[in-house]
């Protein structure tokens, strides 16, 4: 018995490691996911002078995306959301972190803007409130306000396609 | 090295007097608590450091935060709650004792006391299994080593 | 042999855990999960094949005599498991994010504070049972004899464990407790060496009985030595590092642990790769020239994120470190500089500890054993056949 048992663990082991494989150990899960979006109020990142908070939006399936100019992924992900816009399956927001103002807009300018509007968020604070940890990340938010969905990394076709699209079309039922 | 000396030397003759540097924090001991508490925290961006250690923006940012909620008169307590509240318990260096983390919490003991265990009985076993018998080949062997003439072969074991 | 087993499978084991990406680790810099699959299929066949091997082939292995419960072979079984209890609790430690995660019970991370918590209330036990487990006699040790023989090495190493950190700087009890440990193995050891030089079988001089004593003896010593050391360096750093993060501009001084850190200037350079922001860190001590460290934030220009270089200089007794942080305006700079004390004892230790288990390995009694077996067959065949 003895002599098998160090073979059985092993084994056992291995399974365990084979699992491993299939899973991201970078990857941290939100634990905001089922509660309410974090409120906030920022200045709009085209017009300065308004502001807009996520309250104004109760009653509307929407798209909270996090994303910056100096952001090399961001641009993987940016035309399908330009695509998404034009769709208008369902609207997006953005969330411009830790950025510049004039880099931010002429990062739109020059890669399109799919955004109903952007708000300037630089020093990052509003991002802390949301978990963001890196850059792109994306939230599907339900009609009262609460996180639905979080994409860490850039949205892929095959993700939008699988999980994004037939949460918002459940949501907006 | 003596360009150094030089350069040094001719340093120290040219410019003004040299400032000491002030500390990057106004208030060292409330540094220490913010180092000490982010030393708690794992960095999400560089995962294998502490938010004490990391030198990622958003380890810059969460310091940051902790400092002024610590200035606000928060305790260690309710920052931490903050903090996995935004990033889960992954954020936490130590692991939570919880019920799923029993096993690691108590695992090191009860690996400890299954070896223990493991020991005693097999040396009670051996005890009373006794010393294994020679065969008559061996023991007449042992007896033509054990003589006294073959010392000088026998010089290699202890 | 199943510990030779597991040494080998754990080393495999760690390759795979780095280089699969199953795990975040600062190892990995080329993970890629389809090289894990190839590494665990070869793992999987090199251990489990060694396993089932050894469960089918071990009952041929001799078990040994018996021995009482208080003996020197009862110590070194003792040991094994303290070292293999300590060894299964960083391997229990590294894999529970694993195992929660694979069962999606949630993601949580084991750090430092779990691993220092676990490891050293186990290696303490291992540590000091070092010291008393070569002086116990095979087979049969008595327990009032070896307290005899040791109180002299026990009441030296308190003293210095009490005394020592005094001199440092601060007394901890920590420091005090770590010092105890690799103390006690170094008198222990001294004992050791002692005692086999009094008594002797015959009338040799020292020299000659010292010379006589097998190599492995030594070796055990030069390991023990080694782990001393380590423990000396591991205890030190934690107990008195020192750092400190100050704003600088070119021309001004900070100062730590003794050390002087005038920071002369910081120029903009341009590397094969890169861009960086190169500060001339001058440190003096007592007036006199240390060395002129370079740190650097550089920024690569494929990936466009700043990297610190830290600008180390390393000693015998310590470690300076300085590195750049953040630029707070284009004339200040955030800069952090470190002193850890016996850092480099701890990579020592184990230099030690390698060159005392080869010069163990090269004893000629396991060399000797080959050549004794044939000689065995040859006088049993002699005896055999009269």
């Amino acid at each position: 018995m003895r002599v098998v048992l160090p073979l059985g663990v092993f084994l056992l082991l291995v399974a365990l490691l084979a699992i491993g494989l299939t899973l991201n150990p970078r990857e941290v899960p939100s634990p905001l996911i089922g509660k309410g979006a974090p409120t906030f109020e920022l200045p709009r990142l085209h017009e300065p002078a308004r502001r807009f908070s996520p309250g104004e939006l109760r009653g509307q399936v929407w798209l909270l995306n996090v994303w910056a100019s100096w952001c090399a992924s961001c641009r993987d992900e940016h035309p399908l959301l330009v695509e998404l816009a034009r769709s208008r399956v369902v609207p997006v927001y953005g969330l411009n972190y830790k950025d510049k103002r004039e880099d931010a807009l002429r990062w739109l300018v020059q890669f399109g803007d799919p955004y109903v509007l952007s708000v300037a968020d630089t020093d990052g604070r509003i991002g802390i409130d949301y978990g963001v940890y890196g850059v792109p990340e994306t939230y599907v938010i339900d009609k009262s306000g609460v996180i639905r969905y979080k994409q860490i990394g850039p949205i892929t076709e095959e993700r939008l396609k699988s999980r994004i699209l037939p949460l918002v079309a459940e949501l907006q039922r | 090295m003596m360009r150094a000396v030089i350069a040094l030397l001719l340093a120290m003759a040219v410019v003004a007097p040299a400032a000491d540097a002030p500390p990057a924090a106004e208030d060292p001991a409330l540094e220490k608590r913010v180092t000490d508490l982010a030393a708690e925290l794992r960095c999400l961006v560089c995962q294998n450091q502490s938010l004490a250690d990391s030198n990622a923006g958003l380890a810059v940012d969460l310091r940051n935060q902790i400092r002024d909620r610590m200035k606000q008169g928060e305790s260690e307590g309710q920052i931490v709650d903050f903090m996995v509240a935004r990033y889960g318990e992954f954020v936490l260096y130590r692991p939570p004792m919880k019920v799923a983390t029993l096993l690691l919490w108590f695992g090191p003991a009860l690996l400890l006391a299954i070896g223990l265990f493991v020991l005693f009985t097999r040396v009670r076993r051996r005890r009373v299994a006794g010393e294994p018998e020679l065969s008559a080949g061996d023991r007449e062997r042992a007896t033509r080593l054990l003589a006294p003439g073959n010392e000088a072969r026998n010089k290699s074991t202890e | 042999m199943l510990l030779a087993i597991m040494a080998f499978s754990l080393s495999l084991l760690g390759t795979f855990l780095v280089r699969s990406g199953v795990l975040t680790s600062v190892h990995a810099f080329a993970t890629d999960p389809k090289r894990g699959v190839f590494i665990l299929a070869f793992l999987t066949v090199v251990i489990g094949g060694s396993l089932a091997l050894y469960a089918w082939r071990t009952s041929r292995i001799g078990l040994g005599g018996s021995f009482e419960p208080v003996s020197r072979e009862a110590l070194l079984l003792t040991n094994n498991v303290l070292l293999a209890a300590a060894m299964g609790s960083v391997f229990l430690g590294t894999l529970y994010p694993l195992v929660m995660d694979a069962f999606g019970l949630g993601k949580i991370s084991v750090g430092p504070p779990y691993f220092e918590a676990v490891f050293v209330p186990l290696m303490a036990p291992a540590l000091f049972l070092m010291g008393v487990g070569p002086l116990a006699r095979w087979k049969k040790a008595s327990l009032p004899e070896l307290a005899v023989r040791l109180r002299w090495a026990f009441g030296v190493s308190v003293i210095g464990a009490l005394l020592l950190p005094l001199t440092l700087g601060r007394w901890s009890p920590l420091v005090s407790f770590g010092l105890l440990l690799a103390g006690w193995i170094v008198a222990a050891s001294v004992v050791l060496l002692a005692d086999r030089v009094r008594h002797a079988a015959t009338g040799a001089g020292v020299w000659a009985r010292l010379a006589t004593t097998p190599r492995a003896f030594y070796g055990m010593l030069l390991a023990h030595l080694g782990i001393a050391v380590f423990v000396v360096g591991v205890t030190l750093v934690k107990g008195y590092e020192a750092e400190k993060d100050v704003r600088m501009q070119a021309g001004d001084t900070t100062e730590l642990s003794g050390y002087t850190f005038r920071l002369a200037a910081v120029s903009d350079v341009k590397g094969p790769n890169y861009v960086a922001a190169r500060g001339t860190m001058e440190v003096t001590r007592d007036g006199r020239p240390v060395t002129t460290l370079y740190p650097e934030k550089r920024v690569y220009n494929v990936q466009q994120m700043p990297m610190t270089e830290a600008a180390i200089d390393a000693g015998l007794t310590r470690d300076l470190y300085v590195s750049l942080g953040e630029q707070i305006d284009p004339r200040t700079w955030l800069v952090r500089v470190q002193l850890k004390p016996f850092v480099d004892w701890i990579w020592g230790g184990c230099v030690l500890m390698a060159l005392g288990g080869l010069l163990a390995a090269s004893d000629r009694r396991y060399r000797v054993a080959a050549r004794g077996g044939a000689l065995a067959a040859a006088a049993a065949g002699a005896g055999g056949r009269s």
